[in-house]
């Protein structure tokens, strides 16, 4: 089985802006007004889920 | 599409930039990816009353309150309280920011900045290897916008500075993870901005309240993204609230999520690209705060690229003039305000109380260094050691 990645729930992400500043990878952009994760990118470090002030980005494993 | 300058973001870094660039001739185009400047509001909306010396901003429709001052309250809920009149009569206004970013982004238009809505850059233009311009989406359409110089004023999430190779990867340990209510029908007759500290209120940060008019007040918290777990900020803030006894009265009217970088300044010019604000970091470290620092930042920025355009040079050395002027104006700042916070994080709650104890009856307004250690270490001498560090750096 392969890591859990992370994935945004574009219904709860407020488009702040924190865990793309974090992500060590660059996996994560702003799109279309919400943050997006690039799986092939991610490394599972989960730095942007523990950074979300809402609760909005999950690992989910592929 | 050809401009001498492309600012990306318009938001109070970019606009002051475009606007003082534009002043001195130079072709600005400012390009937003949103569909309204200053929309949503990312921010706590408070800011020192020194801006009013900058004349940057017309009017007052920006203003939302004035308030007389501050008061910070420790774990054990001890306050120390700063008034205006202890504070050299400057305290802090609280914002309309939607206002006050369209306020910045019009005076920049008014000398002739272009502003372009709904249009993300999504990469840098490059031949033989020089950055040329940006890449950008409108709507369905893909164009190319050719530049002398392009400002990265895109943000705490910068990808401007990444593209051209600056390293902009924040550490949790440099990131404060941000959430924030406006509360109405909340009783602000007090009229200050409140500061609430403690490990268990807000890990590595804290709690704010800044009345936005006799009934209603954003209350936003910050925690520091290496102690944050998922969805931490709002969790916590939501429990502060329903502990406060006047708080817990209101209800929101707007909840924002934000991220505010609390890091040590970047490199900020490569080459033809500049960073301003946010982007550059010129936030300081332990209030979070970085409006006073975008608008100094931008004003030396837009200068710098207006007296490139004039000369039409564009090489490192000629805006490295931008680099040494925000050092000179607030760099020193930055980093000690820095090296504070990194002081301040080792303190827990019982070192945060016996501060504000010792400091509670002290009198601002006859400050000295030394009156102060003295106050501090009067009531509590095992302070002394505990600001050994800080006491250093005055």
């Amino acid at each position: 089985m392969e890591k859990p990645k992370a994935i945004v729930d574009e219904k709860k992400c407020l488009a702040c802006g924190g865990c793309i500043s974090v992500c060590p990878q660059d996996a994560l952009s702003m799109c279309g007004g919400r943050a997006f994760v690039t799986t092939s990118k991610c490394i599972s470090c989960a730095i942007c889920i523990k950074t979300c002030p809402i609760g909005a980005i999950d690992e989910e494993v592929h | 599409m050809e401009f001498d300058v492309v600012v990306v973001g318009s938001g109070p870094a970019g606009s002051t930039t475009a606007r003082f660039a534009a002043e001195t001739g130079a072709k600005v185009l400012i390009v937003e990816r949103r569909s309204e400047v200053g929309v949503p509001i990312l921010c706590g909306e408070g800011v020192s009353q020194k801006i009013d010396k900058w004349n940057i901003l017309e009017g007052k429709r920006w203003i939302a309150n004035k308030v007389d001052g501050a008061r910070i309250f420790s774990p054990d809920k001890t306050m120390v309280k700063i008034s205006a009149d202890m504070a050299g009569n400057e305290t802090g206004y609280v914002l309309y920011r939607d206002i006050f970013d369209q306020e910045l982004a019009r005076s920049a238009v008014k000398v002739g900045s272009k502003l372009m809505l709904k249009t993300e850059a999504t990469e840098l233009l490059k031949e033989n290897g020089k950055i040329v311009g940006v890449k950008v989406k409108k709507f369905d359409d893909t164009f190319e916008i050719k530049a002398d110089v392009i400002v990265g004023a895109d943000g705490v999430e910068s990808k401007v500075g990444k593209w051209a190779g600056i390293k902009t990867t924040l550490k949790p340990y440099d990131l404060e993870s941000c959430a924030q209510y406006t509360l109405t029908n909340v009783d602000c007759n007090n009229n200050y901005c409140d500061f609430y500290l403690g490990n268990k209120i807000a890990p590595g940060g804290y709690v704010w309240v800044f009345p936005k008019r006799k009934d209603e007040a954003n209350v936003g918290i910050g925690v520091l993204g290496s102690l944050s777990e998922k969805g931490m900020a709002l969790k916590l803030l939501d429990k502060f609230i329903a502990s406060h006894p006047e708080l817990k009265k209101g209800e929101p009217v707007r909840l924002i999520a934000g991220a505010t970088p609390v890091a040590e300044p970047i490199e900020t010019v490569k080459d033809n690209l500049i960073l301003v604000g946010d982007a550059a970091r010129h936030v300081d470290p332990i209030t979070g705060g970085g409006l006073t620092t975008s608008l100094e930042g931008g004003k030396i920025a837009g200068k710098t690229i207006g007296n490139a355009v004039k000369e039409q040079r564009f090489d490192k050395e000629t805006l490295s003039a931008y680099e040494a002027g925000w050092k000179k104006a607030f760099g020193k700042k930055l980093h000690r305000n820095y090296v504070v916070k990194e002081i301040l994080l080792d303190f827990d709650d019982k070192t945060l109380n016996m501060l504000a104890d010792s400091v509670k009856d002290y009198n601002f307004q006859e400050f000295s260094t030394l009156s102060l250690v003295k106050a501090l270490v009067f009531k509590h001498p095992t302070l002394l050691k505990k600001l050994a560090p800080l006491i250093k750096l005055v």
